[in-house]
């Protein structure tokens, strides 16, 4: 469906974007994470064709530039802010760019937004506005939807109702790429994590496949704290400390059983230890910092 | 295309604007034939009551929150993505707006037909022959005409202006002094007699088009250019700038 192959973003003569390469299949959510200025909405706007690029982006095997949108004819997004217009009432700012009046209808009933649109949207609140983009989004049965942000300004109630959409839509092939700072929402419905900084993808797994691998870290205690750091150091093998116990990885925990047992050095504890998304994003970005660091 | 123009006309027929600038033309137009005297029934049959002054000001206001609208309102994006290319999304921006020129300038006309009907000014029959011994309908016609293409040109500066600049009110207060003080600045290069035969062509002497038209005598002697030269001066500098301005849009970062 989508296929963005070694992609450089440019502004100026700045490289924002670096080598990006990644696919999107029909019915893949994929979480677009990173942290401020990581280059998430320049990705998004690069494969909207809205940024000087170079390299391939590809939808439906058609190509998009920077100045040839054909492709995207089937593809709905919200970057940013809700492109509204003020003088116009909500189910007008819809008819301006939908095909059919009864998707329009359902969208508009399924995002509860019955109550107030005929009213002109100038006066709606920034939850009202959101909601209102997104529905602009998902208009017209896109293949593709691209949301920046989409939870900004949504209450409880919204936020579920738009998680349910989204899941809704991709149970019917719609795929989507969505970034969000609010992690734990985005783990909700995600299927697919592309984790991006400096503007390049350090990530670009299956979220099963990723908690797998991510997810193995177990918490070590010993006897002797500083003459286990200095064999993990020796041995060249990655931990994070947590207080006075490690965090290591769990594919290391025998071999560092080994060694701490031929250096006599007993073992008081160790566990699996349970992260969340957040996590686990943290510790992927401090690690790609130390390893920055010591090249 | 065919999506684009449909947006771009849906757009402009739900701006207030669009609705209530015929109603101050015509309030206006009202004005002008008051205040003029009771024996300038020709000239205002002819000018259409000076409504070429008072569609500049509309059609700038008009033009100027065109593409400042998308800006402020963060469509800009949205517009762009969903357009097959930019220039497309350019030309049915341009295009509506001509389109609503077009509509004025009818409006204007017709309005003209009522006042006439009007005991506002002496009674003058249309037959009644004025510049360049033609019909005063003719005059009319040809004023209006020509007026199109002055206008289209300033419309075709406003959105260079407006690709340059995204804030409206800048781009509305700089098209107006551009359009107003243009002529100002345009007659003292040339009044200062060094280089006219280059000077004369600048852009601001091309607003003088359609009053060099109907007030051929006076405006000649600023203008320095037959009527056929500022016909041919417009309509290059209209090129010009739809170019110019076209390229600026491809170019803009959003």
């Amino acid at each position: 469906m989508l296929n963005v192959q070694n992609v450089n973003t440019y502004i100026g003569r700045k490289r924002l974007i670096k080598g990006a390469t990644f696919t999107i299949h029909q019915g893949d959510i994929v979480g677009l994470i990173g942290p401020n200025g990581a280059g998430k909405t320049t990705l998004m706007k690069t494969i909207l064709g809205l940024t000087k690029f170079d390299g391939q982006i590809q939808f439906n095997q058609q190509p998009v530039t920077e100045n040839q949108h054909d492709a995207l004819a089937n593809v709905g997004a919200l970057i940013e802010h809700p492109a509204i217009y003020p003088f116009l009432t909500g189910q007008q700012n819809l008819a301006l760019y939908a095909h059919d009046a009864a998707d329009r209808q359902q969208l508009i009933s399924e995002l509860g937004m019955t109550d107030y649109i005929q009213a002109k949207s100038k006066g709606y609140s920034l939850g009202m506005k959101q909601k209102l983009g997104i529905a602009i989004a998902l208009l017209n049965h896109p293949q593709l939807v691209i949301l920046d942000e989409p939870m900004n300004g949504l209450d409880v109630t919204a936020t579920i109702g738009v998680r349910r959409l989204i899941q809704q839509y991709a149970a019917q092939g719609t795929a989507f790429l969505i970034s969000s700072h609010i992690l734990s929402e985005l783990q909700k419905v995600m299927t697919k994590i592309v984790l991006i900084n400096h503007g390049e993808i350090i990530v670009d797994q299956p979220i099963v496949a990723f908690e797998q691998l991510h997810h193995q870290a177990d918490k070590l205690l010993t006897e002797d704290f500083s003459l286990t750091a200095k064999i993990l150091k020796e041995h060249h093998i990655h931990y994070v400390l947590d207080g006075n116990a490690f965090q290591i990885n769990h594919k290391n925990s025998f071999e560092i059983q080994d060694m701490l047992s031929s250096q006599q050095i007993h073992i008081r504890e160790l566990t699996p230890v349970a992260r969340n998304l957040e996590q686990l994003v943290v510790n992927i970005l401090d690690q790609q910092r130390s390893d920055h660091h010591e090249a | 295309m065919a999506f684009s123009l449909y947006q771009e006309f849906y757009k402009l027929s739900h701006r207030k604007l669009a609705w209530l600038a015929p109603l101050v033309l015509l309030v206006l137009m009202i004005s002008t034939g008051l205040a003029m005297g009771y024996n300038e029934s020709r000239l205002l049959m002819a000018t259409c009551y000076d409504a070429p002054d008072w569609m500049m000001l509309i059609l700038v206001v008009v033009g100027a929150t065109t593409f400042s609208m998308e800006f402020q309102n963060n469509a800009i994006l949205t517009l762009l993505y969903k357009s097959p290319n930019k220039a497309l999304a350019y030309l049915a921006k341009y295009l509506v707006i001509l389109a609503y020129n077009v509509w004025l300038h009818l409006i204007a006309i017709l309005f003209t037909v009522g006042l006439h009907a009007l005991p506002m000014n002496q009674s003058m029959a249309w037959s009644v022959r004025y510049r360049y011994q033609q019909p005063l309908w003719e005059n009319m016609l040809k004023t209006m005409t020509l007026d199109i293409l002055t206008t289209t040109f300033i419309i075709s500066l406003i959105f260079l202006l407006s690709c340059l600049i995204n804030s409206n009110a800048v781009v509305i207060s700089v098209s107006l002094l551009m359009v107003f003080m243009g002529q100002f600045i345009s007659a003292n290069l040339l009044n200062a007699g060094k280089f006219t035969q280059v000077l004369r062509w600048n852009p601001f002497n091309m607003t003088n088009l359609t009053r060099q038209y109907y007030n051929h005598a006076t405006y000649f002697d600023t203008s320095h250019l037959l009527n056929q030269q500022l016909i041919l001066g417009t309509l290059g500098y209209t090129l010009l700038f739809v170019v110019a301005g076209y390229l600026i849009f491809r170019k803009k970062r959003f």
